[in-house]
């Protein structure tokens, strides 16, 4: 008993130095969780959870001994050569041209990419890493990441930059994958909260209940892990968890009115702040869509930030500052003013993406990308295609047609692609992976179109619910704006959501995801394999039954007279004559068959020498030809 | 050749080009039963432009077409494709006219070989023998047979490499009645690395220009094989990797492809169990290829185009992706047999089944792929009840051939006590 009270007490001083130890700042694992709400067109509310993990591990041999950052996302980096690691589990489409852009991309269903960078790394051994690494990451997440391998992974070229940072210029690798198919769920979400320091006992995580998550209209899990190293002793390990929700207000209770609040979009109220955080606050945008409404209570600072020539406004509640005054921070409402239906209006973002299928029937049909620049000026786009293996598509057939969308005159023309890298599929080995580069005129939309063909599988080969359909992932389209409308993605040195404001740059990158597309490949019936085995050897046996014989049989000629015209009597005739040939194998004299054997016609013809006098009085002819 | 087979090519060509400019030629170019993952005229264009743009069309999974074929065509592909289907015309003229010219050289040969046997022919055997006429008949029919057969009006018209396949062999039938033996091999070699199945020939071939030696035979095969190795170097520098005999040959022999076609193997190895894939795959190349051919090469050492007409029949019917061209081609040489006809007796059986089986093909791909209303079983019936009337052909064929042989000699009416006897196979 005093064993364990001793022992209980030396838990608690070390969980208080622990924590003493993370908000001092002096330590060299910190902790960031931001929220950020977005109020988004069409009664839209968007909030993105950020979680940052930086542990500054110098040059640590091995990561086995962390204090914020899970041991297996650091044993991993190290085990696999990995810098960079990007995860995504995501369910619903987002609407670019009425929500914008997301702070954080995803494609429907999983999307896993890596870095891969170490001494002696081979693009063999890479694979086989790659492999490995999803395979650790199904366990992690619980998601089907152990599908991923080398029949639906590719290597792309050009349109994913590192994020990473290497102090030595090693060759890098680098592999992508994408399992549209994949439904996320409450099994996903529990093991990624489970990464967290504070897991979902408190902090903002807390907000997270499966129940209310999965009940929006979008969600995306996602998880991205880096290292930046300035030198090879000076490494940082920094893994940013992100959950980015869209929930629809029409859907929440009390549809009449506008207003919303942090209890009723997520079921609760805010429980504090993780006590292990170095920062913990909540960032709510007061421009554009968030302008007409009243915040309560209300933000103790504003912060105002221009990225790229256009300005936005965002309240800001730091929670650590908000407790040190000795509030307590439960909930956030917003409240939109009454009587007012007219929303403000929303432009398009400068650059969005849609993807269909064209055809009809099993058997082909025609991928159609189309990329719309609503910019004054041309804008470089990338788009990148990984086509499922039981998908062949014909290269010869891409097609890239501009369309101009202004209100003058209409015009058409077929656009040169700048860049194409394409390495065609192989059934059950390799996907199809085609990446090309175009110039995007201004204020038009080009339409990318492939031909394709669906195959017919093996019967084995098809998912439970054939019929359902075959999923062919997102295409990845990726340019670089001028101007930095829409535009709220993270820089790519900053961590932090704050690393934003003012974020102006030459440029910005974009990436987007298009629709992932659901074609219907022939199904062959699954309930027929003996049959079909039965019926095609039939056949064979149609072919080697009659072929035999002409090479083996004799001829032989036979009375006519002796078969009686009669069907029933010609079947007792034969019956009777297999009987007899059966019972009295020996019969010498068969009274309506005499057999004479003659020479073999062949040498005969060959030999003139001998004559055909030997048959002229046969009856009856046995030649073997 | 005289005036009216010239006469009957160009009313063929005129028919070829009519029907491709008609939209026919866009449906015939993309139906499963012309166009075949080896011959397809997409899967072509694919490969050429694969090529012209550095890419190697046989690390990806859809060209199958040799290279030396593919850089030959490539100038043409890109350059005119407007005269495309003027070139695959000419070419099936003149695989035309190459028929006509070795049927005609058949009979010649045939009228030779009966005058020297004349005497040992029974006596009322007139109709059985080849006669002088046959020479023109025959040719004729065979020039028509092929020239307005609309299986292979709509193979031509669709583009399809199968053009070239019958071309070639064609012209290496051509070369066997001339007896080039050099110009032989080569066609046949060459037919052999694009397409697996054509290396059966060489029986034939054997049977022709090796009758007596066996050295001569060993020598022929020899030069044979070395013929396929240079070929197959050939391609090898076109591409500079050896990857196309992967993405052909290999192709062809592992059937990778289960797109649905005419034959008999898609079906069979789609529900095939994983476990038995192997063993079927063997057995089913060995019954295309090798099992046939020596029971039929001993048995029809006499008449060794009548071997390589069955031959030719029987790898339209068993490989791995048949076309309805190839088997256009076979029943074009099936004239020439014109004195064996009186004893085919499935004559109105297997027309019946040609048929309907054709139409029922279409009608039930569009059921199963477009409708949604049937499934693969069904189109699978018709592509079965269609080999089992090739079948039907080919063996009736067979046994015409050799009750033909008995009557030459025997006299077409046997009598017994006094009484008509029939002739059996036992």
């Amino acid at each position: 008993m005093r064993h364990a009270a001793a022992l209980l007490l030396l838990l608690c001083l070390c969980g208080l130095q622990i924590h003493a130890h993370s908000r001092s700042g002096n330590s060299d694992e910190k902790f960031h969780e931001e929220i950020v709400v977005r109020p988004l067109a069409g009664d839209h509310v968007n909030t993105y959870f950020q979680f940052t993990t930086r542990w500054h591990y110098g040059a640590r041999d091995n990561l086995f001994h962390t204090q914020l950052t899970p041991r297996v996302i650091a044993e991993i980096l190290q085990t696999y050569d990995v810098k960079e690691l990007h995860i995504s589990l995501t369910q619903g489409l987002w609407r670019y041209e009425s929500w914008g852009y997301p702070i954080v991309e995803a494609t429907g269903g999983a999307e896993v990419w890596a870095w891969f960078s170490g001494a002696n790394l081979t693009s063999s051994s890479v694979n086989s890493q790659w492999n490995k690494l999803a395979n650790v990451f199904s366990g992690v997440l619980c998601a089907s990441l152990n599908f991923v391998d080398n029949t639906n992974s590719i290597a792309p070229k050009h349109t994913f930059r590192p994020q990473f940072m290497d102090a030595s210029s090693r060759t890098r690798h680098v592999r992508y994958a994408s399992l549209p198919r994949e439904i996320v769920c409450t099994e996903n979400l529990t093991p990624w909260k489970k990464l967290l320091p504070c897991g979902s006992a408190s902090g903002f995580a807390s907000l997270l209940n499966s129940g209310h998550v999965h009940n929006t209209k979008y969600h995306s899990l996602s998880l991205k892990v880096r290292t930046l190293c300035a030198q090879p002793d000076n490494c940082v390990v920094e893994l940013t968890q992100t959950a980015n929700l869209v929930y629809d207000l029409k859907l929440l209770e009390q549809s009449s009115s506008r207003d919303f609040s942090l209890r009723r979009l997520f079921g609760m109220g805010l429980n504090g702040f993780c006590e292990l955080a170095d920062s913990s606050k909540i960032y709510v945008q007061r421009n554009e869509q968030g302008q007409r409404y009243q915040l309560v209570p209300s933000p103790l600072e504003e912060v105002s930030s221009t990225r790229g020539g256009f300005g936005s406004v965002y309240a800001v509640y730091d929670m650590q500052k908000l407790s040190e005054l000795g509030d307590r921070l439960f909930n956030i409402a917003w409240l939109a003013p009454k009587g007012e239906r007219r929303q403000p209006s929303t432009s398009a973002p400068p650059l969005y993406a849609h993807r269909y299928l064209l055809g009809a029937g099993q058997e082909r049909g025609r991928i159609v990308t189309e990329v719309t620049n609503t910019h004054w000026e041309p804008l470089p786009v990338l788009l990148m295609e990984l086509v499922p293996w039981y998908v062949h598509t014909y290269l010869h057939t891409l097609r890239i047609r501009s369309k101009t969308n202004g209100h003058g005159h209409r015009r058409e023309q077929v656009l040169p692609f700048k860049l194409l890298h394409y390495a065609p599929g192989k059934q059950r080995e390799l996907p199809t992976h085609l990446e090309i580069g175009f110039q995007l005129p201004p204020q038009s939309t080009a339409s990318i179109s492939i031909e394709v063909d669906y195959l017919l599988l093996k019967w084995l080969e098809y998912p439970p619910d054939a019929n359902h359909g075959h999923y062919i992932g997102a295409a990845v389209i990726s340019s670089q704006l001028p101007m930095g409308r829409n535009y709220t993605a993270l820089p790519v040195e900053g961590h932090l959501f704050k690393h934003s404001f003012n974020a102006t740059r030459p440029g910005y990158v974009l990436t987007l995801r298009t629709e992932a597309l659901i074609v219907g490949l022939p199904t062959p019936d699954f309930s027929m394999p003996y049959n079909v085995i039965c019926l095609a050897c039939t056949v064979v046996a149609l072919a080697f039954g009659p072929i035999h014989s002409v090479a083996t049989k004799l001829i032989i000629v036979e009375r006519n007279t002796t078969i009686p015209r009669n069907f029933l009597r010609k079947i007792w005739h034969k019956i009777k004559r297999r009987a007899g040939s059966k019972n009295e194998p020996t019969e010498q004299e068969e009274p309506e068959r005499e057999h004479q054997r003659v020479a073999d016609l062949n040498e005969r013809n060959d030999d003139d020498d001998r004559t055909a006098t030997d048959y002229d009085d046969a009856c009856v002819q046995r030649a073997s030809m | 050749m005289d005036l009216r087979c010239y006469k009957l090519l160009i009313l063929g060509g005129a028919v070829r080009l009519y029907f491709s400019r008609t939209p026919l030629a866009g449906l015939i170019s993309n139906r499963v039963e012309f166009a075949t993952p080896l011959n397809s005229y997409k899967r072509m264009q694919e490969g050429v432009y694969l090529l012209q743009h550095g890419i190697d069309p046989y690390g990806g999974d859809l060209v199958h077409e040799t290279p030396l074929l593919l850089r030959a065509m490539s100038t043409i592909f890109t350059s005119y494709p407007e005269f495309l289907p003027l070139l695959y015309i000419l070419l099936d003229l003149s695989t035309a006219a190459l028929l006509h010219l070795m049927s005609s050289n058949f009979v010649q040969q045939k009228l030779q070989q009966q005058r020297s046997e004349l005497k040992n022919y029974a006596k009322d055997t007139g109709e059985l023998q080849y006669t002088e006429d046959d020479k023109y008949d025959i040719a004729e029919l065979v020039l028509i047979a092929y020239l307005f057969n609309p299986l292979t009006v709509m193979n031509c018209i669709g583009l399809t490499s199968t053009v070239f396949s019958n071309l070639i062999l064609a012209l290496l039938l051509y070369s066997l009645m001339k007896r080039q033996l050099l110009f032989c091999l080569v066609l046949l070699s060459f037919e052999t690395v694009r397409s697996l199945y054509p290396a059966v020939l060489i029986a034939p071939l054997l049977l022709i220009f090796a009758r007596r030696s066996i050295c001569a035979g060993v020598s022929i095969f020899t030069l044979f094989v070395a013929c396929c190795m240079a070929m197959a170097g050939a391609n090898f520098l076109v591409m500079n990797s050896w990857n196309f005999l992967d993405g052909t040959l290999g192709f062809i022999f592992h059937f990778r492809d289960l797109q649905p076609n005419i034959g008999l193997f898609w079906y069979f190895f789609t529900e095939m169990f994983e476990h038995f894939r192997t063993m079927f795959l063997i057995t089913f190349q060995l019954n295309a290829t090798v099992l046939y051919l020596v029971p039929l090469a001993v048995k029809l050492r006499k008449e060794p185009l009548l071997l390589a007409t069955v031959l030719i029949a029987l790898m339209a019917v068993f490989r791995a992706y048949p076309s309805l061209g190839d088997v256009g081609f076979y029943l074009s040489l099936l004239p020439l047999w014109r004195r064996c006809w009186k004893y085919m007796s499935h004559g109105f059986v297997v027309f019946a089944f040609f048929l309907i089986t054709l139409v029922m093909m279409g009608a039930l791909w569009h059921l199963w792929i477009y409708a949604g209303s049937a499934n693969a079983n069904f189109y699978f019936g018709a592509t079965l009840a269609f080999s089992t009337g090739q079948i039907f052909l080919i063996t009736d064929l067979l046994f015409a051939h050799v009750k033909h042989e008995f009557c030459l000699y025997n006299g077409q009416k046997i009598i017994i006590n006094g009484e008509e006897a029939r002739i059996l196979l036992e």
